[in-house]
């Protein structure tokens, strides 16, 4: 089998696992109990907890734990709006970003919120004179990933958090980090909220974290006992934060290491598609090497992608959550509709071998050979 | 130019023969909270620096430490000559952002014809002249420029940060900290240890009364002082047997009294084993009826050893805001029963007599049973390390 499909999600680490088990089984005290096991399982936690505040240098009250990245941006995005409604009622997002933040804007948009949405530059990066502009004294909220998951596209944060801040010092802003932790370095600094998930980063499905800046004061959208998890309540799964913390240490030691051999794997497939006519490489400058988008000219991606699968080699065709429709995010880069009607998402990881990718280019090579024939 | 983490002492430079004590001390402490960090550390009478790549994480280690009076992030030029400052000095301002600016000037450096004023002024004069739109504020300028020549070389610094002041802890000898869960004497023990005093802390417990959430909440309240303690040594007692004692048999208006002189008179002996000069505790005058005056001497009156009340003549919000600045407000509030909340009785004696409490304590074997308290008292070494039992697991 060769896996290229790790922005979709990620095989849990070995180490993750084994940590995942243990702790069920040695710590499967519920951490609100007054008694030893709870104690102990509530440790932990803390422990747990206080490991990832470090790795990204903030307060570990600032540390929410959720289902995963969907739900952060949930608890995020409408607890800003529910929070600041009255100061105002106007939503800043690009054009980039993943589809729960649309559905949630969506939503908001239905009950009478403003939505703009950021220009963006023929790189994918977002227009800061656009955003200048749009950013006005009811605006409550800027919601920017920080690395788009269909194209790969990096946003500088640090940038857009000067603007909007000197634009609205009261403007939050939240970025949905998914696909950028464990990638590469980030800086929850650069942001007042930020999403992340667990099973992108070889951790468990079913935890995401978000970060909130304690400064920013959220309105819960979800109720109930306990005063621990303000934003989350209910029973914290200990052996799913235990893991992900364990998957948070591993995913961002050595991180520029693997990112300079996966570039190197990137390049490897780059040249090889880009002697295909039909082929369309998405990549711009500010692409970190990880998501690798191409555009078919004359073969339906899903197509292609159910070819691979025939050689077990497994891909996507837009993001996993956004499968079927037309390439919103290389529609925005590109504004090219026959470019984003056929894309393929390739996504390496350390864990991808230098075989892996030649089988991948190979198989390409048949497959596109058939395929253009047939299309002809 | 080096850039470097620059330490000036304050009040220690008062000490005369003994300040080589004081400052030995004070770089083993730094190394000490360092010893992750790859950092040398040199110093002077006057002056230590810490050289190191990682300024920032550094920097916030470094601002816990006591002795410490200002820390200021500092350039090292290898020169005393006005000519090559002025180039290097311009290279950092072109880095910043401002409009207005003052040049101070120190000079320790004697050899050095011109006075400080006139070495600020010719420097501010330099600066107008090459770096356009900027004005002189000598009463509040955006970027204060610091300019120190020194025998060998010159320092340049702009921005001060306060250090907690105090004495490097450890430089004054040992004390032992009664220490409950409560707001006031995790603030107590901070401000002992401010003034250079090594602390060890003494808990007592009351299990099953008392939970063992109430233990944790102490050994954390413990951990988070180790952070300027380096690491702390907590002593707990199992009070449960005496405290039943006391209440089967003691008149119930005497109970906190009799209690308290327990404690106190278990706190004198472990102070002594471990070598404690003094014993400090969280007492605030007049806060409850355990520390009106009357009670603060019928109490004190059991031991020899000097109790040291930093807290004595504080208001309980002051004592509330130290508490939050060094982060033991959170965890103090926390609502677990401790030894001193179980047992309470409706009508505590406010105005205690020590005639009665020393009839009253006759009625219990109280020796006996301080003996055997102290004799299985546990003692648990804590530190900001992580727990062994499941560090593998994260």
């Amino acid at each position: 089998m060769v896996y290229l499909d790790y922005s979709a999600t990620t095989p849990v680490g070995y180490e993750v696992l084994d940590t995942y088990n243990r702790t069920n089984k040695d710590f499967f005290g519920n951490p609100n109990s007054l008694h030893e096991l709870g104690v102990k399982a509530k440790n932990l936690m803390n422990s747990a907890t206080k490991q990832i505040a470090e790795i990204f240098s903030v307060n570990e009250n600032e540390i929410t734990y959720t289902n995963g990245a969907t739900s952060s941006n949930n608890i995020a995005i409408l607890g800003v709006a529910l929070q600041n409604h009255k100061r105002g009622q106007h939503i800043i997002t690009s054009k980039l970003e993943h589809p729960s933040v649309y559905a949630i804007c969506n939503y908001l948009e239905s009950i009478g919120f403003e939505i703009s949405y950021v220009k963006n530059d023929s790189e994918g990066l977002i227009d800061f004179e656009d955003l200048k502009s749009l950013i006005r004294p009811d605006t409550i909220l800027v919601t920017i990933c920080a690395v788009n998951s269909e194209t790969g596209v990096r946003q500088p944060l640090k940038m857009i958090r000067q603007i909007v801040k000197k634009e609205n010092p009261n403007t939050i802003i939240h970025s949905d980090m998914t696909q950028a932790v464990g990638k590469v370095s980030v800086n929850f600094h650069d942001v007042d909220l930020a999403t992340f998930t667990g099973h992108k980063i070889y951790g468990p499905k079913g935890i995401g974290v978000l970060y909130k800046n304690s400064n920013i004061t959220l309105t819960p959208i979800l109720y109930g006992s306990g005063s621990v998890n303000m934003l989350n309540p209910g029973t914290p799964p200990v052996p799913l934060i235990v893991a992900l913390s364990k998957a948070v240490r591993l995913a961002t030691t050595d991180i520029e290491k693997r990112e300079r051999f996966i570039e190197r794997l990137n390049l490897k497939i780059v040249d090889a598609l880009s002697k295909y006519e039909g082929v369309m490489i998405n990549k711009t400058k500010y692409t970190i090497p990880h998501i690798l988008n191409i555009s078919l000219r004359n073969i339906k991606a899903e197509t292609f992608l159910h070819a691979l699968e025939e050689n077990e080699i497994y891909v996507s065709t837009n993001t996993a959550c956004s499968s079927g429709n037309m390439s919103q995010s290389v529609l925005a880069i590109y504004n090219d509709k026959v470019r984003a009607s056929s894309t393929l998402r390739i996504s390496l990881s350390h864990l991808t071998t230098t075989e892996e990718v030649n089988k991948f280019i190979t198989t390409f090579d048949s497959i596109y050979k058939k395929l253009s024939g047939l299309h002809e | 130019m080096e850039k470097v983490i620059l330490i000036k002492y304050g009040e220690l430079s008062t000490k005369k023969d003994n300040i080589n004590f004081f400052l030995t001390k004070l770089k083993d402490n730094i190394s000490y909270v360092l010893k992750d960090d790859e950092a040398t550390i040199d110093y002077d009478l006057g002056r230590m620096f810490i050289h190191t790549r990682n300024i920032d994480r550094v920097l916030d280690k470094v601002k816990n430490i006591f002795g410490i009076h200002e820390i200021n992030i500092s350039y090292i030029i290898d020169s005393i000559e006005f000519e090559v400052i002025k180039e290097e000095l311009l290279k950092l301002l072109k880095e910043k952002e401002f409009k207005t600016f003052k040049v101070e000037t120190k000079r320790s450096n004697k050899k050095i014809n011109s006075t400080s004023v006139e070495l600020s002024k010719n420097m501010g004069a330099f600066i107008l002249k090459n770096i356009p739109n900027l004005k002189v504020d000598v009463n509040n300028p955006e970027v204060l420029i610091n300019i120190e020549y020194r025998l060998n070389n010159t320092l340049i610094y702009f921005e001060k940060i306060k250090g907690l002041g105090g004495y490097p802890v450890g430089t004054l000898g040992k004390g032992l900290l009664m220490l409950s869960g409560g707001i006031d004497s995790p603030v107590a023990g901070y401000m002992a240890i401010k003034r250079g005093v090594k602390i060890e802390a003494i808990y007592f417990e009351s299990p099953p009364h008392t939970s063992i959430e109430a233990k944790n909440k102490v050994k954390e309240l413990a951990r988070k002082l180790a952070k300027y303690n380096h690491e702390i040594n907590l002593h707990v007692i199992n009070f449960t047997e005496i405290q039943e004692e006391i209440y089967k048999n003691i008149p119930h208006e005497y109970l906190i009294t009799i209690m308290r002189r327990m404690m106190y008179r278990i706190s004198a002996i472990i102070a002594g084993r471990r070598n404690c000069k003094i014993l400090i505790n969280g007492e605030s005058i007049g806060q409850v009826a355990s520390q009106t005056l009357t009670s603060m001497s019928a109490i004190n009156e059991v031991v020899k050893i000097p109790v040291i009340r930093p807290l004595a003549c504080f208001d309980k919000l002051d004592i509330i805001e130290i508490a939050k600045k060094i982060d033991t407000y959170e965890t103090s509030i926390l609502p677990y029963e401790d030894c001193c909340t179980i047992f309470v009785p409706k009508h505590p004696v406010i105005n205690p007599d020590k005639e009665r409490c020393r009839e009253y304590e006759k009625l219990i074997p109280y020796e006996e049973l301080i003996y055997k308290a102290i004799k299985e008292h546990e003692i648990i070494k804590l530190g900001e390390l992580k727990n062994k039992e499941y560090e593998d697991l994260l």
